[in-house]
């Protein structure tokens, strides 16, 4: 490793495939309102701002017709069972057109915030689908919304240290099960903002037919200590409670440019010859303030814009969201640079350069 | 600056001139003018040392327009280069410059959209606008999307529908030009106008225009987000920072309109 990448120049790890899954039921922001009877106008406000239509969620069956009060105990199985549910199936898709299944796996790298497991997730995963009994696996939990470019990169470095294999990287959020319903307009953000979603990406030097495939080219990490406090975790009712911080957009907003610029400027690069941006869905907030920080259009953002607003903030898994549109859409061409950006608790800001 | 093969590029201090150089075809647009562009922006982004980039014609003419004679009837036209034509023209219109568009004479089509790129447009009064694409058969480019920004919809549908001849004073009753001056004055009306822009905070300028850019098709509740995004990486620039240290010493509000009269 020369100078200050973070990434080996000669590592040829790339994206090989990805695969997505979500809850089977899916819910307008009107319909969630109508579930809680919800009257108060702020919070019906702050569910029907414009920015999200739908999310696919895991909501308990009303009960003649009030929506029952889940125990901290209900909502920790069903982070567990709703992971179990989900996160086989996007593993599946992204390992099914490689040909691949879970026994061909050697590194797993599970991710979530919205459940504490021991066992870990990992090790439910290996004896739900048959990975081999010999998997290196790191679940990473509690690191938030930018944890999906952590674990990428604790995938990369397996995946370039030991060339031919395969890393398999999970994120699997099952938000629902970190929502307090207290009526209050903090637990309503949350409440309005977050939804479940599963994404999985494998990760390898072998580049078997040589099909149209990312390289990972480097990462650059940023925190900005002195916002510790603005995202984290509270208890409530003896329940797990996101707290954002209302100045969190702008504190995004304003760091975002220090590590991209880090990012690029080693490879002698500029924000214009980026092709592709695959931007964390943390919210409209945070987007606008991306936009206009670093320059960069509503086109570029197109997929974290419909990510939004088709699924909600999938926490960590929502930029592998963003990918897997762009996969689909066709419109990336060989030699096509692109970053991905994730922000969440830290505060964190992390970032990878992706080469076509 | 580099030379090219086009374009005529100079600079005096902060300000760049680039003018459209090809005196055997009065300043006609080819494709070795569009790469030269293309490149010439690639370069002016990155020098520090410009702030302001005028755009000019040569030999008292702006320019006659495309150039037909790159086309070829061996192969059947294809849209590509044209595509490279806007790709270039967005870069213009996006460039962390001010830019000035300064015209003499004839402003034919590519020309006029040139025009329409520019955070300044001035003319002389025998300068003339025209985009005759429809006329002759074609589109004038992106002017259709960007011309009626500037005019109105009636007035745009006149000018491109119709391919009338605008003289500089109706352009600038237009709304399209800022200042038309007498042709021997040019000269030092560019010179003043380029220097009362100086100095100006480039941030400031570059998230306005792309605000004002993208007013016309948004709705004031997604506006009102992007507007506090920008105004929030405004006012916590360097220069916003001085702002307030300066405010905060004694008497400096009287200084600051006394400076602003100067102005």
């Amino acid at each position: 490793m020369t100078g200050t990448e973070k990434f080996p120049r000669s590592s040829g790890v790339r994206i090989l495939s990805v695969g997505t899954a979500n809850p089977p039921r899916k819910y307008t922001q009107q319909e969630v309102l109508d579930l809680y009877r919800e009257k108060d106008w702020k919070i019906r406000s702050i569910f029907l701002g414009g920015h999200i239509e739908t999310r696919h969620l895991y909501l308990p069956e009303p009960n003649n017709g009030t929506m029952p009060d889940e125990t901290p105990q209900e909502l920790i199985e069903k982070h567990l069972r709703g992971s179990l549910e989900i996160g086989p199936q996007a593993i599946e898709e992204c390992l099914e057109p490689l040909g691949l299944a879970p026994y061909d796996i050697d590194y797993l790298c599970c991710i979530s915030t919205t459940g504490f497991l021991c066992p870990g997730l990992s090790a439910h995963l290996v004896k739900a689908m048959g990975f081999r009994e010999n998997v290196q696996r790191a679940d990473i939990l509690g690191m938030g919304c930018n944890a999906g470019l952590n674990g990428l990169q604790a995938a990369a470095h397996f995946a370039h240290a030991y060339p031919g294999k395969r890393a398999l990287l999970v994120c699997i959020e099952i938000c629902s099960a970190a929502y307090v319903y207290n009526r209050t307009l903090n637990t309503a953000v949350v409440n309005s903002l977050f939804g479940d979603g599963a994404a999985a990406v494998l990760l390898s030097t072998d580049h078997g037919d040589g099909a149209l495939a990312p390289r990972i080219v480097d990462f650059e990490s940023h925190i900005i200590p002195q916002a510790i406090r603005a995202m984290r975790f509270d208890l409530e009712d003896n329940k797990w409670s996101f707290y954002l911080d209302r100045d969190i957009p702008y504190v995004i907003g304003l760091n975002v440019r220090k590590p991209v610029a880090r990012l690029l400027g080693r490879h002698q690069l500029k924000i214009r010859h980026i092709k592709h941006w695959l931007v964390h869905s943390g919210g409209k907030k945070v987007i606008d303030a991306i936009a206009y920080n670093l320059g960069i259009t509503r086109h570029d953002l197109r997929h974290t814009i419909s990510i939004l607003r088709h699924y909600g903030n999938l926490s960590s898994a929502s930029f592998l969201f963003s990918y897997k549109e762009l996969c689909r859409e066709q419109v990336v061409a060989r030699g096509d640079l692109g970053v991905a950006v994730t922000m969440g608790p830290g505060t964190t800001i992390e970032t990878a350069l992706l080469e076509w | 600056m580099k030379t090219y093969e086009t374009l005529k590029v100079t600079q005096e201090g902060q300000v760049l001139t680039v003018r459209l150089h090809r005196p055997e075809s009065k300043n006609a647009i080819n494709m070795r003018m569009v790469y030269d562009l293309m490149d010439l922006v690639d370069v002016v982004t990155d020098a520090s040392d410009v702030s302001v980039v005028v755009f000019r014609g040569s030999n008292g003419c702006f320019t006659s327009g495309i150039d037909l004679k790159d086309f070829s009837l061996e192969k059947p036209p294809d849209i590509y280069g044209l595509q490279k034509w806007e790709n270039m023209c967005r870069q213009v219109e996006k460039l962390n410059k001010f830019t000035v568009a300064a015209v003499e004479g004839e402003c034919i089509g590519g020309g006029v959209q040139l025009v329409l790129l520019c955070d300044a447009r001035i003319a002389e009064k025998k300068a003339v606008f025209q985009l005759n694409e429809v006329k002759l058969g074609f589109l004038p480019g992106m002017a259709v999307f960007r011309l009626a920004k500037y005019v109105g919809l009636g007035r745009a549908k006149n000018l491109i529908l119709t391919g009338r001849r605008l003289k500089a004073e109706e352009a600038l009753q237009w709304g399209l030009l800022d200042t038309v001056s007498e042709a021997v004055s040019f000269e030092d009306c560019v010179h003043t106008m380029v220097h009362r822009l100086l100095p100006f905070h480039p941030e400031a300028l570059e998230l306005s225009r792309r605000l004002l850019n993208e007013c016309y098709a948004v709705e004031y509740e997604d506006f009102i987000g992007r507007f506090l995004a920008a105004q929030h990486r405004a006012i916590n620039s360097e220069a916003f920072r001085q702002l307030i240290v300066e405010a905060s010493k004694p008497k400096s509000a009287a200084k600051a309109l006394v400076g602003q009269e100067g102005r």
